[in-house]
């Protein structure tokens, strides 16, 4: 089922088909992020100069402790950047308080954890269902029909996340993502919990998103094979970028 | 959908939830409780008084309103300086003495004849009127409480009396002895605690009691027809300060419960704040989540205070008839109020902790 006719078309894309100016839906300058052990400075970030075109599909790649998950915290306005500038849909989010990265987060980014993160009292509806209603703009029942059949969740939809399968948890966490259609999905290690095979259903999905959608997508992940489903693999290490900063 | 998340997560713990609703029942259902007995009593107390039909009661300076409360310091020839007033048309010396033994007892020491005179007489369901003097009247509420009935003996102060007759409660007290017997057995002789006047009509109430005032100056003269109003809280000394005491202990532990209750609900669902929060939920919204779960809490623990309430009261009245338990719509609402507000209060600080959650390590909390 294709669902580019139900939900906003990739204008962005569009744009750049025509060779019309678009201007990155991230970016990372002179980015630092420090965290403090008692009076110990310890730096996750350090420096770090990033772009995310609108409609990319970017891996970032790196050893355990390399600052990938601080990046994304960053990205999705989760922490606040230390030093340097942090763009997301041309919001600075170093400059913005924490109420209103709360509402950059509700209106342009979708998050899909590793550890799924459904609320264990809802059911798939219910945890899909309470992202809209955070967004503010009510059920809408023809979008999450379309999404939830596109994501193989009709079927699943009363199931509580402890009577699901962690594969179709993970769906439910996508669905809950994109319901709102954000500008920016950041996935953190999204197949880190799953088996083979539900990790390459997962990763289908988010490429499946990422071509008919145009959604963006930021995905951390140490997998290889996960990182190949993507369409560029940004490289960090010692909390830089060594690889991949920009697009082609 | 708040609604929905309210409720499941409400009963996602439901011994937590239970216990929680338990405590604010009992809250609820002692402010009523308390309330409604120390008020049902002294509503209670201030019919029977009103009941005799007097129409105006002579104290010794000083008296309180709650008459057995009064000692016996009035010589009994006042009475006849009472007779000699104008529009007076009869007067029952009255002297009173608690017992203590089973339970605390108003006992009236009375004269047949002038306390009929003053009050049109006794209703009689059983047996008749003092005639020897170790004679004793029962209200039937008393009588259905000690389990006495006619002709049996009844101890009380000591002594053993004979029922003489069980008769319609709403008399003053619920047992009535010969006026000397009272005196000999209290060592007051010729005393008298309280007079009862009757007027020849109604209105020359004042006129009399305008009357006796220079006679009985710093007597406590009172009419009897605003006796009720009279019969308050407030009237007794500390009974507000004790009603307002229980009320906070009440309270307190509603709050205490639903404070420690949603403390551990927010430890618990540190996870679930931090998703909310990825998901770019406000502070607003967690809190206005985790108010939801308390005031939920709160409106089961009151419609469950309420019911028990009228469950208790049933009890209490099953065991000790001559209780009265005034459960009123006004403090059913007072009490749901203070249990609402103490609920709120109580999550208030979890919720203001919930919020200011950081959202990171909200969603790495195992």
């Amino acid at each position: 089922m294709t669902i580019t006719s139900t939900i906003r078309p990739p204008a962005e894309e569009l744009l750049a088909r025509r060779n019309l100016k678009v201007d990155p839906i991230v970016v990372t300058e002179n980015l630092w992020k420090l965290y403090y052990a008692g009076k110990l400075e310890v730096p996750a970030l350090r420096g770090v100069n990033f772009k995310v075109m609108p409609g990319e599909f970017v891996s970032v790649m790196g050893p355990s402790g390399c600052g990938k998950s601080s990046l994304l915290y960053v990205l999705g306005g989760l922490a606040k950047a230390s030093r340097g500038r942090v763009l997301v849909d041309g919001n600075d989010l170093a400059a913005l308080g924490d109420a209103e990265r709360t509402k950059l987060r509700r209106y342009k980014i979708g998050f899909v954890f590793q550890r799924f993160n459904l609320l264990p009292t809802l059911d798939a509806r219910g945890n899909i269902a309470i992202a809209q209603h955070i967004h503010g703009d009510g059920f809408d029942p023809h979008r999450f029909e379309v999404i939830t059949k596109l994501l193989g969740l009709t079927e699943r939809l009363k199931h509580r996340p402890s009577e699901m399968s962690g594969g179709e948890q993970q769906r439910v966490a996508i669905a809950r993502a994109i319901i709102n259609e954000p500008k920016l999905i950041l996935a953190d290690e999204p197949t880190g919990n799953l088996d083979t095979q539900n990790s390459e259903i997962v990763l289908s999905m988010l490429s499946q998103l990422h071509k008919d959608l145009g959604q963006t997508i930021v995905m951390i992940t140490h997998n290889p094979e996960a990182a190949a489903y993507s369409s560029r693999v940004v490289h960090m290490r010692d909390g830089v970028i060594v690889d991949g900063a920009t697009a082609n | 959908m708040i609604r929905q998340l309210v409720v499941n997560n409400v009963l996602h713990r439901p011994i937590r939830t239970i216990v929680s609703i338990i405590a604010v029942a009992v809250e609820v259902a002692l402010v009523i409780l308390i309330v409604g007995l120390t008020s049902g009593i002294l509503q209670e107390t201030a019919k029977r008084i009103e009941g005799i039909g007097a129409d105006i009661m002579l104290q010794p300076p000083s008296a309180s309103v709650f008459i057995a409360f009064s000692g016996a310091p009035m010589p009994i020839k006042i009475a006849d300086k009472l007779r000699e007033l104008r529009y007076v048309q009869a007067v029952a010396p009255v002297l009173l003495q608690i017992s203590s033994s089973g339970g605390v007892d108003i006992i009236y020491g009375i004269d047949s004849k002038s306390f009929r005179d003053v009050s049109s007489g006794f209703v009689f369901l059983e047996g008749h009127d003092l005639e020897g003097p170790d004679d004793i009247l029962l209200d039937d509420w008393a009588a259905k409480a000690k389990h006495a009935t006619v002709n049996g003996t009844f101890r009380v102060l000591d002594h053993d009396f004979h029922v003489a007759g069980i008769v319609e409660h709403g008399k003053g007290a619920r047992m009535f002895v010969s006026l000397a017997t009272l005196q000999d057995l209290s060592g007051s002789r010729d005393k008298a605690s309280i007079f009862f006047l009757k007027c020849t009509r109604q209105d020359h109430t004042q006129a009399v009691m305008d009357e006796m005032r220079p006679i009985f100056p710093g007597y406590e003269i009172r009419p009897l027809k605003d006796f009720l109003s009279l019969m308050t809280a407030t009237s007794l000394p500390g009974l507000d300060a004790f009603i307002d005491s229980m009320i906070a202990l009440a309270v307190s532990i509603g709050f205490l419960v639903i404070l420690l209750s949603m403390y551990t609900t927010v430890i618990e669902r540190t996870r679930d704040i931090g998703i909310l929060k990825s998901l770019g939920a406000s502070k607003a919204y967690i809190i206005r989540t985790l108010l939801g779960e308390s005031t939920f809490i709160c409106v089961a623990g009151i419609g469950a205070g309420i019911l028990l309430s009228y469950v208790a009261r049933v009890l209490f009245l099953s065991s000790f008839p001559t209780l009265v338990i005034l459960i009123t719509p006004n403090w059913i609402v007072r009490s749901a109020l203070i249990a609402l507000a103490g609920g709120l209060l109580g999550a208030s600080y979890p919720a203001w902790l919930a919020s200011r959650k950081d959202a990171i390590e909200a969603l790495s909390y195992d």
